[in-house]
């Protein structure tokens, strides 16, 4: 077999050994922790600060904007961010601009809310604490005694209460949401007369307090598509409301503009982004440990490393083969 | 129970989609389709339940709200898409949503994303205590985004040195562009094959946290 032979080979080799690689490099990781760092950037920085400064007096919109197909991106951050709202007792709105992106809300709240997760919060549907609500009890601190001095008792693990329509607020899906997120700079609740549970909005605390978009004090808009820019179009460029970015890896680049023209306050990009938050989250003793995204960067990185090898094969094979000198390959390339 | 099933199904259904990286099979087809089929469905259901119930029929029902039939009937105007005959009426309710849609949408969306762009771009190359590394960032985004706009100039020839160049240069800032674009895609692929192996390996197979 001469050497010309050896290189074309290499440069025609059936793709489903690449794949089998990627699958080898992904799986192994999750068995051998290389521990590989991550470092924190100043777009995602610039988030987790902003938030950390916000307590119970605000309040803020996580709006899942992504389907299915990059849960494993976009959930992470909406699931970081939701966290550290919930430690600072900051209430959170929920909200999402497709159907199947409705779905998306209530896995991340299935999520957070589940004891069988590292550091879940333990929630108390809306309808369990109606006799408090009607005994004008519903300060946070106020609540939580309240609620401990009838009987109930926080669960091993959990790392609070979360009272809905106190803490949260599930609103869910709204069609024409650009047009519902205009409507919100006036009134929440005509937007969302019920929440995704059927409850009556006007009766939760947090809508009596912030009744609208303007009373609200950042949006983080976990995108997986364009919606992400209604965002800054209807409610930054129109209210000045606060921007936050969570988008797909994919996406990242073409949003930077935004970032740079101080649109958004900042970005999270794709599962980098999330294990960054992550990273800030556990470090500053907000999170017991890092999640789901952080324990996959360190397959990414062996996922890379092995594409960048890959890379350097192919070059190295195309021009030690001569065939930058040549019109074809066997293969028709 | 109905958790359990729920993910041994996501499980073989992601092994399914999976099987066409070896090649084209029956087995994928079917997990595509149903992929395609159930997303439908579910969004339908989901507006159904969250959306035309809560918002029209239980309202209309309780005998108050009777303006909402306005919106109702002009929905309902959509489907005559289907009934040729009187198809025109369908023209209503889409030139109703495009105009609406342009009026709130198009004084907002120029501020957005042309003016404060625009905007954005306007850095100073230079002022007193300003670090290097600024300089230098500034003086990059100005001229690379002028040598791209020279490269999407078609009136003129890409000649001499300031079309010739800018143009040249131009590429150049693009192809950097595709390249960041490239590293980032692949990095998002790998999240989303990393996203399903933690799925089958953790909440399927619990053999990892």
């Amino acid at each position: 077999m001469s050497a010309v032979n050896i290189w074309e080979k290499m440069l025609n080799i059936d793709r489903r050994w690449i794949f089998l690689g990627i699958a080898v490099v992904s799986i192994v990781p999750f068995f051998i922790n290389f521990g590989m760092p991550v470092v924190t950037t100043t777009e995602v920085e610039d988030i987790f600060y902003y938030m950390d400064d916000l307590g119970p007096d605000n309040a803020i919109f996580v709006s899942f904007d992504f389907a299915p197909g990059t849960q494993a991106e976009n959930m992470p951050m909406a699931v970081a961010v939701m966290r550290h709202a919930f430690h600072n007792n900051v209430p959170v709105f929920m909200t999402a601009n497709w159907p199947l992106h409705h779905g998306m809300m209530l896995a991340a709240m299935e999520y957070v809310f589940n004891p069988s997760t590292v550091g879940f919060y333990q929630e108390v549907p809306f309808d369990d604490w109606r006799e408090l609500r009607e005994a004008d009890v519903t300060a946070k601190g106020e609540l939580v005694e309240a609620w401990e001095n009838q009987g109930n008792q926080l669960s091993e693990g959990a790392l609070g209460w979360v009272f809905e329509g106190r803490d949260y607020a599930a609103m869910g899906y709204a069609p024409v949401f650009n047009l519902v997120i205009l409507g919100m700079t006036v009134s929440i609740e005509t937007q969302y007369p019920v929440d995704a549970h059927g409850n009556s909005t006007g009766e939760m605390p947090m809508l009596q307090e912030h009744k609208s978009l303007r009373e609200v004090d950042m949006a983080l808009t976990s995108s997986g598509s364009g919606a992400c820019v209604w965002w800054v179009t209807y409610a930054r460029e129109k209210i000045g409301l606060p921007i936050a970015f969570g988008l797909t890896a994919v996406m990242a680049t073409d949003y930077y503009p935004y970032l740079q023209a101080g649109q958004v306050i900042g970005q999270m990009g794709g599962l980098r982004g999330a294990a960054e938050y992550e990273v800030l989250l556990a470090e500053n003793g907000i999170t017991p440990s890092t999640d789901k995204a952080f324990t996959g960067m360190d397959v990414q990185s062996a996922a890379h490393i092995f594409i960048i090898l890959l890379i350097i094969m192919g070059n190295l094979a195309f021009f030690a083969g001569g065939f930058h000198k040549k019109t074809l390959l066997k293969g028709g390339r | 129970m109905y958790e359990t099933i729920g993910i041994w199904v996501g499980a073989l259904f992601t092994l399914a989609i999976y099987s066409f990286l070896y090649k084209e099979n029956p087995i994928y087809r079917l997990a595509e389709h149903l992929v395609v089929g159930i997303s439908a469905g579910y969004g339908m259901a989901i507006t159904y339940q969250i959306t035309v119930k809560p918002r029209l029929i239980d309202p209309l029902l309780s005998g108050d709200h009777w303006i909402l039939l306005i919106p109702g009937i002009l929905g309902l105007l959509y489907i005559t898409r289907f009934i040729p005959r009187i198809s025109w009426l369908s023209r209503y309710p889409i030139g109703f949503y495009m105009g609406t849609a342009m009026g709130v949408g198009f004084p907002l969306t120029m501020k957005a994303n042309v003016l404060r762009q625009v905007e954005g771009a306007m850095v100073p190359l230079y002022q007193s205590g300003m670090p290097w590394y600024e300089v230098l960032g500034n003086s990059v985004m100005i001229l690379g985004t002028l040598a791209a706009l020279i490269y999407f100039f078609f009136s003129k020839p890409h000649k001499g040195l300031f079309f010739g160049t800018g143009s040249k240069i131009g590429i150049w800032v693009i192809m950097l562009g595709f390249g960041a674009t490239f590293g980032f895609t692949v990095m998002g692929r790998i999240s989303l094959l990393i996203g399903r192996i933690q799925y089958l390996l953790g909440d399927w197979l619990h053999v990892i946290d």
